[in-house]
């Protein structure tokens, strides 16, 4: 399934524990038994993903409700 | 759903039966859309409406005499629509289009006589591809040439034989007719019609006798083998609109000859009748009738005065007493064919899932639809099959279901008797959002309880199971039902005394061996708490719940005579009392539309409202309406302008306020004190002021907030910003991920920078909560596909 979502910045965030800054890389979303890889910021070493607030409450919620109505 | 079920639904709501000038037309012109064409001045499309239905419209726009007009709603207030002026001013100032004819067939088919029927019936079945032969004694079209000019302009009857030559009719003319003549006319062609209006032609002339002229209604057959007639009326009987029919309905019985099938086949709907649409038409200050200067040519002016005269008969009741209905831009029979359709779909997208959820079930509409269509089952029944086959997703009622399960937790339920009582014969319930609001008021209704009754009172704090019930999961709601029921067994089955409309609804319909009655009921009967009436008038709203609840609304007026507080009734109420939204878990899965219930109540009575439940009045107060509740007049416990404007309590106060009871009471009437798991410390937080409006509309309650902060005190954040001082954690407890930006303050303290949730399940989040309902056995393990 193809779901574009805009490009994330990762807003002066490094995580906490490795002390390194996010990157974007590929990671794999999951919802409703579907699942698909976007582009998202997140800890190169330890792979924590971040989500901001406009990503969960903008794009993100408009995929959760067309997989919900599927 | 099964079909039947759909169809039943379908027949109920009336509003695509044709209005009644329609449906007596015996042509069944749309009249209605015709005239709101001509008002909107699309004067070419009501020619084509025109068109649609009237055969040979160059001659019947001109000659139809109007039957319409007996039976046009119009009449009752001044004069009926004049359509035939509108066909007239459509057929002389709207364009048209040559006639198109289907691809030609090899079926033919005879036609005798050139009058008006004769050239109906050809113009129907040239139309059709057929080749047809019109026979006709002395010129065509004589008799209509013979009319006098200001009743069918010469130019007319030209154009339609014109019409009728392009449309490949072969004109034939006979020097005389013979009944041996016809008798082999009808073995030459496999139909025949032949139309008496045309006064060249005779009965005798043509051997037909009078057995022969018996015809089918319809269908308009002879007893005659393939042979089809129509018969000279009388001046009083319409003769033209008549035979315009007759040609039409006999070229229908040919055509279905012609294909071979027999001419009776699906017909039922042709005849001129009265129509089950039930139209109210708003009743406007009569208009007088145009009165053109020539009512042959009315100009545009004259046109469009008359065609805005038409009420636009339309029934629509429903939709003007219910926003949710307006919301969707259609009418009921519409939403249910959609509603089935959601249901039926395999793949692809269901795009009703939305508008089933947003309906209050109030059952407003079948208190108001003539013929009782009730949407507000319709929809229940629809989430009722979408739940069980996994296919109606758990969002749009989460949170809600989570809330019960909360009130239902032992953290908040209880059942005690009356202190220093071994048996109580009364159980008072308050629901779980009158405490969740009220919870000092709550607690002095069941001190006066005590009070006034006798044989002991106990009470009971949990939520009903109404939530459960309307998002559509029996066995969720079985498993809650049978909660308290065995509470209520323990307790020696006591008479419950119910706070709230809808918890009487659910009682009623789950739990129906526990005998129930309102508070309102015993209160009516006790020494009245409070003897102070408001000099303010208020408008009285009733629940949508208790709009059968006869006794419920009399007892409440009854309270009120006593208490000598002037109310007033709402344009709606009562029977017909308005949902505020809550009903249905309306709001829950629809936010903006929930607001829009609301205010549409608010907009009825534009006062200071009284409500006696409590969802209603901190809805309404949400929407902008100051308002009290009863328990505000009977147990004041503010002033009555504090009362007016207190707020609705956020989604987390209410929670707090449900433990405060709880905790209050217990300890107050019977010493408890709580037990210490239920003194877990909250890490103290604060939250950012701007951030409170938007915490409740995203749901997010304070105890999520603590939950993500606790994790994050014990396993730290997983991001940060060093130089600014703040935080990110996240936690998934249950199917939703939480994240919360902080700063920790010196003294040890969080303070609440922002927040926000998503369900997608996004990887290196913690929390095994991970995929599956808050619990009560996963939301009683139905619905709620994850
Ligand atoms: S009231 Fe509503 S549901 Fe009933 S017939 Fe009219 S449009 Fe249909
Ligand atoms: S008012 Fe209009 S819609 Fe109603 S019956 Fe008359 S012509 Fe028809
Ligand atoms: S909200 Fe009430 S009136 Fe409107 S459709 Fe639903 S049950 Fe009927
Ligand atoms: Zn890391």
């Amino acid at each position: 399934m193809e779901h574009r979502l805009p490009e994330i910045k990762a807003g002066g965030w490094i995580c906490r524990k490795c002390r390194k800054p996010l990157e974007s890389r590929a990671v794999e979303i999951t919802y409703m038994g579907s699942s698909f890889k976007v582009e998202l910021p997140g800890c190169p070493e330890c792979g924590f993903t971040f989500i901001p607030p406009e990503l969960a409450e903008g794009k993100m919620l408009e995929v959760e409700k067309l997989l919900e109505d599927k | 759903m099964d079909q039947e079920t759909l169809r039943e639904f379908e027949s109920r709501c009336t509003q695509e039966e044709p209005p009644a000038c329609q449906s007596f037309c015996p042509l069944h012109v749309e009249a209605r859309t015709l005239a709101g064409q001509v008002a909107a001045g699309k004067v070419n499309e009501a020619r084509k409406t025109l068109e649609r239905h009237m055969p040979i419209p160059p001659l019947g726009g001109w000659l139809c005499e109007g039957p319409c007009k007996e039976h046009c709603l119009r009449k009752d207030l001044d004069q009926a629509l004049d359509l035939p002026l509108l066909e007239r001013f459509c057929l002389r100032a709207g364009r048209t289009l040559p006639p198109l004819a289907l691809p030609a067939t090899p079926h033919r088919a005879a036609l005798v006589g050139s009058g008006l029927s004769s050239l109906a019936a050809a113009w129907e079945l040239t139309r059709k591809g057929h080749r047809i032969c019109l026979f006709h004694p002395g010129p065509p079209g004589a008799s209509l040439r013979a009319l006098p000019p200001e009743l069918l302009p010469p130019e007319a009857t030209d154009e339609a034989l014109k019409q009728l030559a392009a449309l490949k009719l072969s004109f034939e003319e006979i020097p005389k007719v013979s009944p041996l003549w016809l008798e082999r006319l009808c073995l030459d062609f496999q139909a025949v019609f032949v139309g008496l209006d045309d006064p060249a032609l005779s009965a005798e002339s043509l051997g037909l006798r009078p057995e022969d002229l018996l015809l089918n209604d319809i269908t308009r057959e002879s007893p005659r083998k393939n042979l089809f007639l129509a018969l000279p009326q009388p001046p009083s009987k319409r003769p033209f609109i008549e035979a315009l029919s007759a040609g039409k309905k006999a070229a229908a019985s040919v055509d279905r000859v012609l294909n071979g099938v027999a001419p009776g086949t699906a017909r039922e709907k042709e005849a001129a009748g009265p129509t089950r649409l039930r139209a109210f038409p708003e009743t406007e200050r009569p208009k007088p009738p145009s009165r053109p200067a020539d009512p042959l040519r009315p100009s545009p002016e004259e046109a469009g005065e008359e065609a805005r005269r038409c009420l636009n008969c339309n029934c629509l009741e429903c939709l003007k007493k219910c926003v949710y209905l307006r919301h969707y831009r259609a009418y009921p029979k519409k939403y249910a064919r959609e509603i089935y359709n959601n249901i039926s779909t395999v793949f692809g997208i269901r795009k009703a899932n939305s508008m089933i959820n947003s309906c209050a079930e109030c059952g407003l509409c079948r208190e108001i639809c003539p013929s009782g269509a009730d949407m507000g089952s319709f929809c229940a029944q629809a989430r009722l099959e979408m739940v069980a086959d996994r296919h109606m997703p758990v969002s749009a009622h989460e949170f809600a279901l989570e809330d019960m399960l909360f009130s239902n937790s032992p953290e908040i339920s209880f059942l005690r008797f009356q202190p220093g009582l071994e048996k109580i014969r009364w159980l008072f319930f308050p629901g779980c959002q009158l405490p969740a609001s009220m919870p000092e008021a709550a607690g002095a209704v069941y001190a006066h309880l005590c009070s006034g009754l006798d044989g002991g009172v106990g009470l009971f704090f949990s939520c009903c199971g109404a939530p459960a019930r309307w998002s559509g999961r029996p066995a969720l709601t079985g498993r809650v039902a049978a909660g308290i029921r065995e509470a209520w067994e323990k307790a020696g089955r006591p008479r419950m005394i119910l706070a709230c409309a809808s918890c009487r609804l659910f009682f009623r319909a789950e739990l129906p061996e526990i005998e129930t009655v309102t508070l309102w009921s015993i209160l009516k009967d006790l020494p009245c708490p409070s003897e102070k009436a408001e000099p303010e008038r208020l408008a009285l709203h009733d629940p949508c719940a208790s709009r059968h609840d006869r006794a419920t609304l009399e007892s409440v007026r009854a309270i009120l005579n006593r208490l000598g507080q002037a109310t007033e009734e709402p344009p709606l109420s009562g029977r017909l009392t308005r949902c505020c939204g809550y009903g249905g878990l309306a709001d829950q899965a629809n936010p903006a539309l929930g607001l829009l219930y609301a205010r549409q109540r608010a907009e009825d009575t534009g006062q200071p409202l009284l409500a006696y439940c409590i969802m209603c009045r901190d809805r309404l107060r949400a929407a902008g309406l100051p308002g009290l509740h009863l328990l505000d007049l009977l147990f004041p416990a503010s002033t009555f302008e504090a009362a007016l404007e207190r707020p609705s309590p956020g989604l987390s106060e209410r929670r707090e306020k449900r433990l405060l009871f709880r905790r209050g009471l217990l300890r107050k009437l019977w010493g408890e004190s709580p037990p210490k798991e239920e003194n877990m410390p909250e890490p103290p937080l604060e939250i950012a002021e701007e951030l409170l409006p938007r915490l409740e509309d995203s749901r997010i309650l304070r105890s999520d907030l603590a939950a993500v902060i606790r994790h994050a005190a014990l396993h730290g954040p997983l991001f940060a910003q060093p130089e600014k001082g703040i935080f990110l954690a996240a936690l998934r407890p249950r199917q939703v991920t939480f994240w919360v930006e902080y700063e920790e303050r010196p003294d040890g303290s969080y303070f609440i920078r922002n927040a926000w949730r998503h369900r997608m399940l996004v990887p290196g989040v913690p929390g095994e909560g991970a995929e599956s309902p808050a619990t009560l056995e996963g939301f009683a393990a139905e619905g709620g596909r994850v």
